[in-house]
């Protein structure tokens, strides 16, 4: 894992004194709330519905077991004992005195995190593939290359007032665990017949109030010229970016504006501008690819007899392996989910308590490395076998072991009217109430990969354009009501789902979704997903099963 | 009905006006009437208080098991607390709570007066 140096440290010492200055003259009356929004908004510090709320960076989703421990003393110290992972890989607290937060930022800085570029219109918080590292599949490790993203893109002054918030995605591996096609730029890591490293480009994709996929600009942009093509990308962004319309000012209205081959040809433009040399140093980029250096692994049979005897004897551990382990690169390893997604829980929520156990597990098993998925779970990518069965048992006691990755209960919401000051609905709620429809884990099993989606008002932070089955959340008359999307898809197959129907009440959302359920259970050939199913019959006898209940 | 409402800048807190001070419980808030001069002259006095709170607002009340409870549910959220874990101001029960708990139907959607005007 990457660890600060002096730079790093220096850099986010002076902020964290710069902005303890800034609270303590809008305590004083020095400053006006005018004057401060947007010196808090530049450190993730959000005023909401109950209380302040801060939202802290976690770079790639990558924590070390110390990281994740100071968490869970904030969460304790400061908030109401928990934590809040959101759809950007994000930590947020939503119970912060404004008074606490220097003291908070400071204890963020003791661990090399802050809360920078949470919020405002710069380059947010860097995603890459939570599986990094473990998986097979991939190309490069693609945290080497969000780890110089966040470097260069920290702090840069070019785009630190961009048009709008700027977000980019990593991803090396033809499966598609960061939703990269819905970013403003997503990196598809990929290796050419000869062997040099490159990346597919991806821009203009976006979700809120006008959902785009992203579309390719460059098939294969060779990875020594990765930051001056960014740089390109972002100076045509903010020259010709909708500055006099916020609903028309991020990339992906630009890029559908003046459509891909023309935006594509001006980056390539300002790109021959800058010029032909290596953009990232080569002693720079082998510094930062020595902090991801390949982990040492035992050498171990790939079945582990202990493990496999240990599942005979039990199901429900049986149960969990099935949902929630992943096959590792290395023989004998296993990638773990830790499941946020208990039922009846509130999706991505973690008490200080669970945070503990889960740095205690990855230190004592995990090699020190924990993720957080933009899906609101965690994973310690890097298990052995051997050791899955008491991992799970101490998982389960935490209550952190729900077998649900990728099931009907394994569902995204954003937090809604409950905490959020935009929202015009609850999300929470609405997730709690169908994941105690689907409580029976072999119901759901049978149900098979099913990704619901919340979000409590059209900017979307619950990504439920790209649900197989999206719930927006909407204002009707001052009464909670619910849009349902069908079809959608964040991963490499991405898609923006269609309109069921009409908006339903709050109290009607958790029956429709299991009507859509029977619908899809009666309609599947062998093998099909639900998203496979909708896309092969379409929308009608899912809304015609819906709103004849509804009547 | 109206009460006005506001959050305290050093915590964020949900407070509300009663008697020239910040309360935390709606159930102690002075309300007035709908045509009563003295919530504006409250808000005024509000506005003059930014080291205090941050953007104090009138809202709408409805009128709820005998009580008062604000009109929309955004604000009931705000009076009660979030609804997905009662750990916010329901923890302190009564009959206030309940009838904030109960009341329904909500004619604008912030709940918020002169909303649109403001904007």
């Amino acid at each position: 894992m990457y660890r600060y140096d002096t730079i790093d440290k220096d850099m986010l010492a002076d902020r964290t004194a710069e902005f303890r200055g800034q609270v303590a003259r809008r305590l004083a009356g020095e400053l006006t709330e005018d004057q401060f929004k947007p010196l808090r908004l530049r450190n993730g510090l959000y005023l909401q519905l109950h209380a302040y709320m801060l939202r802290i960076a976690i770079p790639y989703g990558s924590l070390n077991p110390v990281q994740l421990r100071k968490l869970a003393w904030i969460g304790r110290t400061y908030d109401k004992g928990y934590g809040h992972f959101t759809t950007r890989t994000n930590l947020q607290f939503h119970w912060i005195k404004l008074a606490d937060a220097p003291d908070i930022v400071d204890a963020l800085a003791s661990v090399d995190m802050h809360a920078i570029q949470t919020s405002g219109n710069c380059i947010r918080n860097v995603t890459a593939d939570p599986y990094a590292g473990a998986t097979a599949e991939e190309i490069d490790d693609p945290r080497v290359w969000a780890e110089a993203i966040r470097q260069w893109s920290t702090v840069h002054p070019e785009f630190n007032w961009l048009p709008r918030k700027f977000k980019i995605a990593v991803t090396a591996a033809a499966r598609d665990r960061t939703a990269a096609k819905t970013h403003d730029i997503g990196l598809n890591l990929k290796r050419s017949r000869d062997g040099t490293l490159g990346f597919e480009v991806m821009v203009g994709g976006g979700l809120g109030r006008a959902p785009h996929i992203a579309q390719t600009i460059r098939q294969f942009l060779p990875a020594t010229r990765l930051f001056s093509y960014l740089e390109a990308i972002l100076r045509v962004y903010n020259r010709h970016g909708r500055r006099d319309n916020i609903h028309k000012a991020r990339i992906k209205v630009l890029v559908a504006t003046l459509g891909r081959e023309a935006f594509a040809s001006q980056v390539e433009a300002e790109w021959e501008k800058i010029g032909q040399t290596p953009d990232l140093p080569d002693h720079e980029l082998a510094r930062i690819r020595g902090a991801f250096a390949p982990m040492s692994f035992a050498t171990l049979p790939p079945v582990s007899e202990a493990f496999e005897a240990a599942k005979l004897g039990d199901p429900a551990l049986a149960r969990f392996a099935r949902n929630n382990l992943k096959p590792h690169k290395v023989a004998g390893y296993s990638i773990v989910e830790v499941s946020l997604k208990a039922i009846g829980a509130t999706p991505g929520d973690m008490t200080s308590d669970q945070m503990d156990v889960v740095a205690d597990l990855a230190e004592a098993f995990g090699q020190g490395d924990i993720r957080v998925t933009h899906e609101q779970n965690l994973v310690l990518p890097h298990i052995k076998l051997d050791d899955v069965a008491v991992v799970w048992a101490r998982l389960a006691k935490a209550g952190l072991a729900t077998p649900n990755m990728n099931l009907v209960s394994d569902i995204i919401a954003c937090p809604g009217l409950d905490y959020c000051a935009l929202a015009n609905a609850r999300a929470i709620s609405v997730a709690q109430h169908i994941a105690r429809k689907f409580a029976e884990p072999d119901r759901a099993e049978r149900v098979g990969e099913l990704k619901i989606k919340i979000s409590g008002c059209i900017n979307a932070c619950g990504h439920h354009h790209v649900g197989h089955i999206g719930i927006l959340g909407v204002d009707k008359k001052g009464e909670e009501f619910y849009q349902l999307t069908l079809g959608g898809s964040g991963a490499e197959d991405a898609a923006v789902g269609q309109a069921l129907g009409p908006a339903l009440p709050y109290d009607k959302v958790a029956d429709a979704i299991d009507t859509l359920v029977d619908v899809y259970l009666r309609e599947r050939h062998d093998g099909e997903r639900f998203l496979d199913t909708f896309r092969r019959t379409g929308v009608a006898p899912f809304k015609e099963a819906v709103y004849a209940d509804v009547d | 009905m109206k009460a006005l409402t506001a959050n305290r800048l050093n915590d964020g807190e949900v407070v509300f006006w009663r008697k020239g001070q910040w309360v935390e419980q709606f159930a102690d808030a002075d309300l007035f009437a709908d045509e009563d001069p003295a919530a504006e002259a409250a808000e005024g006095h509000a506005k003059n208080q930014p080291g205090v709170v941050v953007e104090p607002y009138l809202i709408d009340l409805v009128e709820s098991a005998g009580l008062w409870a604000p009109l929309s549910y955004r604000e009931r959220i705000r009076a009660l607390g979030p609804t997905n874990l009662a750990h916010g101001k329901q923890t302190r029960g009564g009959a206030a709570i309940e009838a904030l708990l109960h009341a329904h139907g909500a004619a604008r959607s912030s709940g918020r007066v002169d909303l649109i005007k403001r904007k």
